[in-house]
Parts: structure tokens; sequence; C-alpha cells
């Protein structure tokens, strides 16, 4: 797509400047249940969107409908857009960092040529794999998915920046039963190498998963010293990731403000964003904006280092863009709380009593990132003695973000990023608030 | 727009190998949106939405693709790529798209793709002033605008030839509160299957901005809630988020059809209090989870979903029905052209009792009235579900007593249906975002004020 005509049509009407950011790919997917291909899905698709400054303000549109045609209805929704706007921050269009680090292995071909028989065969035989793990497993639905996307991002300052990314997930959602009781889990594996998928590993932590949760229950109600597994962890950190946002720091709804160069955690705690983490759709050398990504150390050893920047609120605050901005916000890439030296194995034997929690639901509505008060359907395993002694379920866990990290007395080695590439490892804490019987 | 003879063409390509069923549904949305924040527009943003899903099905085997290319050679290729999933000889299937129905039941006064923008961002300028002057204590108001058209055509090899107009605005405002210890918020969403006349018609923009405001006023000045299982009492409107989540998603095919859901095979038995009655119902006047069809092409329908305790009905697509072998209940939707559709809620609600709200609270000793609910999630093969107070308060003794925040009610739905033992006659309907194996959709919830006799309520104060 030539969009020379409409930087054209942009000055004409008296845009001063505007960028395109255009995305296309394709993405493939196969769900199978009970030994037959059950679901296939292909796709083919683009969308384009546009910014411009009028009048000193930023006007946007989207659309999925890419021509010539277009031009028009494209220019005239940024001016509408512009006019409207009251916003009186200083808006950018870039023109570009000198040095964009080159990020390896983003695309892999490899990826693209298995064959989609060989793909589907791999999900079936998941789902067969998982099923001979354990009597108790009822139902499983294996799935396998992967995409690539391109991304142009093209503006009136001269720069043109591409990427290319591919990425695949194999996975089993997985439901038990003793007679009395069903639970349920997903367990799931990404990568944009397919030789690094291995299924057997799936299979085996899906139905272990699953199965070991059956007959839980809740315990008492009271305080108890708690392990957060890696993946409740990572579910407890991804809705509070917007506390590190410049954007609410200087909109006042983040209590992370005024506390830079302060201790916000335990020293235990280092979280950072890594835009060039191998194997990553998130990962590139640039954001949405054209800016150069960067390495950032948001938490270092409990002490709040900084926050996520793009262009604008960089400008407010005089600093200069952390690479965080996207399309719809400022985000991070690929965040994550930094590994630690303790064995979990070993965290779990040195508790005399206390939960480790394996699962946290319904983060999208029991964390408040802005008091950082949570409160969210737990479940997991008693823990006495070091030993598992019950499994649990249908418990709350109550507390708020900050404090907790505060609380924080291990750090485990075993750090697992999540379908968005937010991650953690499993963690100790000194206590928490659980409501049961 | 496609022509009948492109479609049909696409058509003919998906049957030519195995495949018993096909279907094209081609979308093209107009979508505005606005944010303020600081007391200032900050964004304004048009967006189109535009392309085509071909769904090819043998059974209930079926292969999906989509695409943004309307052109007839692409979409033939996708649709002969499709069906070489379903080896074998054609069925020799024959149809004939008829005359394009498109019966408009929900009528639109004023389409908002015809609404200057200037008009737009004047209502979030109202909701932000009337939020801020509810109180000095409100420190920020981040409010959203959202509007959309949404044209559908979908048809398959049924002979299903439709279009379908839906239209929704919504108004959606987020109050923050602040002191020197904390910060607290209120959020309020009001909309409907309508265009800009809502905003004469049904939504007060002050009054829905300044509820949210109370929320986060109330919240602010709340204590932490107590931890323990206690009477709950959960109030109308948005309240009905607990039957959505904890029995509305058990009772769609997309779990019940797999033996996934607590709920297959107990059609006919009793899984709720006799006080429970409850509906699914897709034709309520212009109401946000409403539309003239489904997004299989099946006119919207009201189901009974509950009678007097007993369940009655699922909510089941075209493509489960077959699963089942039964009649589907034309409740098949999807976010857009990128999702197949599967059985999902329209408007939702258990259904008016005897009580009334007076005598409900006079009869609680002590318990938690949750009078504003946040949203939840349910895990619909366990049944185990969470969702958050929004705004709470203690009740002692027949009276509503202090306010209480950061509450969170766990439970699982057979448990809680059969808990239900006041029902009051207030019912009220509330707008809310479900999202689910089809993506995104408008679904509204709702209830009238019930009291469930025991639930576990998760704070972060002790048990009391």
């Amino acid at each position: 797509m030539n969009f020379d005509q409409l930087f054209v049509l942009a000055k004409e009407k008296g845009i001063e400047d505007l960028q395109v950011y255009y995305s296309g790919g394709t993405n493939f997917d196969i769900e199978v249940f009970k030994g037959s291909l059950e679901k296939y899905t292909i796709a083919d698709t683009a969308k384009l969107s546009v910014k411009g400054i009028y009048d000193k303000k930023m006007g946007t549109v989207t659309t999925e409908i890419i021509n010539d045609e277009q031009f028009e209805f494209i220019v005239d929704s940024i001016v509408a857009s512009a006019t409207a706007i009251e916003s009186e921050d200083e808006v950018f269009i870039y023109e570009g960092d000198k040095h964009y680090k080159k990020v390896e292995g983003l695309y892999n071909k490899e990826l693209e040529d298995v064959d989609p028989k060989r793909k589907i065969d791999d999900t079936l035989k998941l789902e067969e794999l998982v099923k001979a793990e354990d009597d108790r497993v009822t139902m499983v639905q294996a799935f396998y998915g992967d995409g690539t996307t391109n991304v142009l991002i093209q503006n009136s300052k001269g720069l043109k920046l591409e990427k290319k990314v591919n990425v695949g997930v194999f996975g089993a959602y997985v439901i038990a039963s003793d007679g009395n009781d069903q639970r349920t889990a997903i367990e799931y594996q990404q990568s944009n190498s397919y030789e690094d998928f291995d299924l057997q590993t799936i299979a085996k932590d899906g139905a272990e998963k699953a199965c070991a949760l059956l007959g839980a229950k809740p315990v008492d109600s009271g305080a108890y010293e708690v392990i957060l597994q890696n993946n409740a962890s990572t579910a407890l950190l991804a809705p509070h990731i917007s506390m590190f946002s410049a954007e609410n720091i200087q909109k006042g709804i983040s209590l992370l403000k005024g506390k830079l160069g302060t201790r916000i955690a335990s020293n235990l705690i280092s979280l950072v964003d890594d835009p060039f983490m191998k194997k990553s759709s998130k990962s590139g050398s640039f954001d949405d904006e054209g800016v150069a990504t960067e390495y950032n150390e948001l938490i270092d050893n409990g002490t709040l280092k900084s926050y996520m920047y793009d262009l604008r609120t960089a400008k407010k605050d005089d600093v200069t863009s952390t690479g965080n901005g996207f399309k719809n916000g400022i985000h991070p890439t690929n965040l994550y709380i930094k590994p630690g030296e303790t064995d979990v194995e070993d965290a779990i034997k040195s508790m005399s009593k206390g939960l480790l929690i394996t699962e946290l639901a319904g983060t999208h509505a029991g964390c408040n990132p802005i008091s950082g008060d949570f409160s969210l359907q737990a479940s997991g395993y008693l823990i006495e003695d070091g030993k598992k002694v019950q499994p649990v379920a249908l418990i709350t866990v109550a507390g708020n973000y900050l404090e907790l990290l505060k609380n924080v007395t291990a750090v485990c080695s075993d750090k697992k990023m999540n379908f968005a590439f937010v991650g953690s490892p499993s963690v100790k804490i000194k206590s928490l608030q659980v409501s049961g019987k | 727009m496609l022509s009948k003879q492109v479609i049909t063409n696409v058509l003919n390509a998906a049957l030519s190998t195995n495949a018993d069923f096909a279907e094209v549904f081609i979308e093209d949305k107009f979508q505005t949106s606005a944010t303020l924040i600081d007391s200032k527009i900050d964004k304004v943003n048009n967006a189109k939405v535009s392309g085509i899903g071909v769904r090819v099905a043998r059974d209930y085997h079926v292969v999906y693709g989509y695409t943004n290319s309307k052109k007839e050679a692409d979409l033939v290729q996708l649709a002969t790529d499709l069906a070489q999933s379903f080896k074998g000889d054609p069925r020799g299937i024959t149809f004939e798209l008829g005359e394009l129905e498109s019966d408009q039941v929900h009528t639109v006064k004023l389409l908002p793709s015809e609404v200057p923008i200037k008009d737009k961002v004047d209502i979030l300028k109202r909701a932000d002033k009337a939020a801020r002057e509810f109180s000095d204590e409100i420190t920020q108001v981040h409010a959203r605008y959202a509007d959309y058209v949404q044209d559908v055509w979908i048809a398959n090899t049924n002979g299903t030839y439709v279009k379908d107009q839906r239209v929704r605005t919504r108004l959606a405002v987020s109050a923050i509160a602040s002191n020197e210890e904390m910060k607290q918020h209120g959020f309020n969403g009001p909309g409907g299957f309508h265009g800009f006349e809502i905003f004469d018609d049904l939504i007060d923009v002050e009054a829905a901005a300044k509820e949210a405001s109370r929320i986060a006023i109330q919240n602010l000045h709340a204590e932490e809630c107590p931890s323990g299982t206690m009477p709950v009492i959960i109030d109308n409107g948005f309240g009905g988020v607990i039957f959505h989540e904890a029995v509305g998603h058990s009772l769609e095919a997309t779990s019940v059809a797999k033996g996934a859901s607590v709920f297959t095979g107990k059609r006919g038995e009793k899984i709720a209090s006799d006080l429970v009655t409850a509906i699914d119902d897709g034709t309520i006047p212009n109401a946000w989870g409403s539309a003239t069809y489904d997004d299989e092409g099946n006119k919207q329908k009201r189901r009974v979903l509950i009678k007097d305790g007993v369940l009655s009905s699922y909510m089941i697509d075209d493509l489960n029905a077959k699963r089942m072998n039964e009649p589907g209940t034309h409740s098949g939707r999807r976010e857009s052209y990128r999702f197949a559709p599967t059985s999902r809620m329209t408007n939702t609600y258990i259904d008016n009792g005897k009580s009334s709200f007076e005598e409900i609270i006079k009869n609680t000793k002590y318990g938690l009235y949750a009078k504003k609910m946040g949203g939840g999630s349910v895990q619909p093969a366990t049944g185990d579900f969470n969702f958050a107070v929004m705004e709470g308060y203690i009740i002692r003794d027949g009276e509503i007593k202090e306010p209480v925040r950061g509450a969170t009610l766990v439970g699982s739905g057979k448990d809680a249906l059969q808990k239900i033992d006041m029902v009051g006659n207030n019912l009220l309907r509330s707008q809310g975002m479900c999202g689910s194996a089809s993506g995104s959709i408008p679904t509204d919830v709702g209830q009238p004020t019930i009291r469930v006799s025991e639930m576990t309520v998760g704070g972060r104060k002790g048990a009391n």
C-alpha cells in the first residue's frame, strides 16, 4: 500500500504531520474434541490506524477498509477528532531514533512452514496424552494456534519502520471428576519454534493440575501465610501494571505518584519491562510511536526506579519516552518480576502453616488498581508442616497489592510468562486475609 | 455489500467437498468513541470495522475463516480452502437465497453516525461537571462515550438471507474520590439499543454521572468489609450479574452440549429455589442486549430458562443444536466477523417475586447488603463464581447500617440458586459487556432485590 497520496491530502487539509500504523497478518487456530477436529480457523486481516496533528491536537482514526477511496474519510476524521480535543498536552509525530537495537528471532518462518496436517495431528495427540495421564480426566479440549503480524509505521517526518513477528501456542483445557467433585485446569506453552513444544509436559502438568484439586473445599477464615504460585502471582500482577503508567501518575489515579526513588516493595522484588525477550510476540525494537524500546527496570530491589512513558507523558515530566507508547495507551512489552534463588518446593517445605495458591479468578473485577485493594476467588492447597494436606477452593484472598509487595518474604526461581507476556515467579507472602468457612 | 450472486458462489465453493452447511457473515460497522479526563476531551476516534466470516460445517465440526477482503476471488478461495477440511464428494445440497429479509423491530430515531462529534463530546463535559459538583472529594472523572452502527448480512445454505442493523450508544462514568489516605472509585455505565436520542429519552446525563460520584464517596467513607459466611441481599439492576455469572453461562450450549456444565442433563429438574423464575429475552424493545436477529440469522426470542425453580430451557445456537439433537433457541451471537458464533445470553434476568425491598431488609438480622455490584467470572464446569461488590452495607437488626468496601462474593451457582430465600418485586435491568468464546458482546443483566441465605463474603477485615 502506498500512502504518499494520503500524506499529500493531509497537508492540503492543514494537517501538520501524519503517521500511519498498518498492522496486517494471518491467524490459524485448531481445537479438537473427542478425537476429531472440531474447529479450525484461518484468517487474513489488516487494520490501519492513522494519527495526525491538526491545530496542535492529535486526531486519530482507524479503518479495516484500506484503499485510496478511504483517504478522504481518514483525513476528515482526523480533523474532526482533533477539533473536538481539548487536552493541552503537547503532542508529537516522531522523527525517529538514531539507533534501533536489532532484535533477533521475532519471526521464525519454520513455524509457518510446518504442515497444518501435522499441527492438527499433534493437537489430537495432545488430547490423547492428557487423557492417558489420569483416569479422572473426563474431558479435554486441546488447542493449537499461531499467528503472524506485519507492522509498518510511516510518517510525514520521513520515519519508516517495519517488523514481522510470529508466535504459536499449544495447550489443553482439562476437566477432571471423581464422581462427586469436578475441577478444571488450563495448561499451555508459547513459542515461535515448533520444536520447543513439549506435548508430554503440557499433558502431564494439565492433568495433574485438574486432578489435584478434586475434593477441594474452603478452609477456615483468617490470616494465612501464602505462597502465590507463578501463575497466580502473574494473574495478580497484570491488573496492577497500570499503576506504573506515567499517564495514570499524571492524572492522579496511581498510588505510585511521587514515589520515585522510594522503597515500595520488599528488597527481593525487581520488576522489569524487557522488549528484547526472545520468542515473544510483544518484543521489538520500537513501540507504536516509532520510539526505540529499552530495557526498563521499574522496581530495582524494592525501590521504584521508573514509570512507563510515551512521548506525550515524557514531555510533561521532561524526560525521554521509555518506548511504552502503544496504540491503546501506555503498556509494557514483556513485563515480569525477576526470578529469585528459592526453589518453590523449598518454599513450600519451609512453611509450617499456610496456603499455596495455584489459581486466582475474577481479577478483572476483584482488583482495584486505583486503590490497590483486591479480593479474589482463590484455589490451591492447605500446607501444614511443609506438606500439602488438603486441596482448597471457594475461598477469597484479600489485601492491598502494594502492601503485598512489601510483605514478600521469598521470590522463587520458577518464572512463567502468561499469554499476554506478563510473568512472575512464585512468591511467598507474610500474610493475607482469607475468607472461607 | 456483496451481491446475492457473489454470496451464492462463495457458499457453493464451501459445499464443493463433503460439508453439509455453509454460512457467510458480512459486517460493516462504524463506531465513534471519545474520552474525557482532567475535565478535558482527551481522545476522539472514528473507526470502520469491515469484514467477512465464512463458516463451513459437517455435523457439528466447523471450520471458520475471516478476511477484510470483499473481492469475490478472495472469498471463493477462502471458502475453497476451508472446504478442504471435509474431504469427500459433494452432498448435492441445493439452496436458493430469496428476497433479503430485513425486519427492523428496534427503531432508532437519530443514527449516531449522523450526529456531529461536538454533540457527543458535550455529553462527556456535562457528565464531568455533574460528577465533580457532587462533592469536593471527587478529584478525577474519567468519562467515556461510545456508539456504533453495525450492519450485518447473514446468508446460509438453509436459505437464510437476512440483514440486521444494531445501533448502540453508551455513556460510562468513572468517578474517583480521594482523601489523604486513599482513593476509591465509583462507576455507572448506562446504555441501550438506541441512537443519540438516548440522551433525551432514557439517560439523564447529570444523574448518571452523580451516581458514579455517590458510589465513590460512599467507598471513601466505608470500612473494610468483614469476611466470613453470612446472608447477602443483592440489590436490583446490576445485581443480576450474579445470575449471569453463576447460572447463565452454565446454561449456554457451549458448555452444556459438551457435558462441561454442572447443568448438563438437568432439564426438568429442580435446580433453584421455588422463588426463582429466570428469563433470557433478546426481544425486549431497544434493550442493550436485544437485536432483531441473532448472529446466525434467526429471529431473536424470549427464553424461560428457569420456571419456579425448574430448569426449562438452555440457550442453544444452531451448531450445538445438532450436537444436542434438539431445536436451537436462536442464541447464536458473536462480537464481529472475527468470531464464529456460539450460544450466548442477551438480556438475562430473574423475574419479579412478591417481597418488597423494605420487607427483605427488615427480615434480615445480620448480613451484607450489596447495593451495587462490580463484575465477576465463573468456571462453567464447576459453577464456581466470584464477583466484586462495588457498594455494600452491613445490615443489623433489619436496618441498613455502616458502609463497607472491598468485598468479593464467592460461591457455586447451584448452591446459591437453592439458597435464594426472598425475591423482591422491583425488577431492574442494567448494562454490561460479556466476554466469552465468541468475543465481547453487549448484554443486560437484571433482577429484583434478592436475598441469598448464606454466601462467602471475602473482605480485608477479619471475621466478625
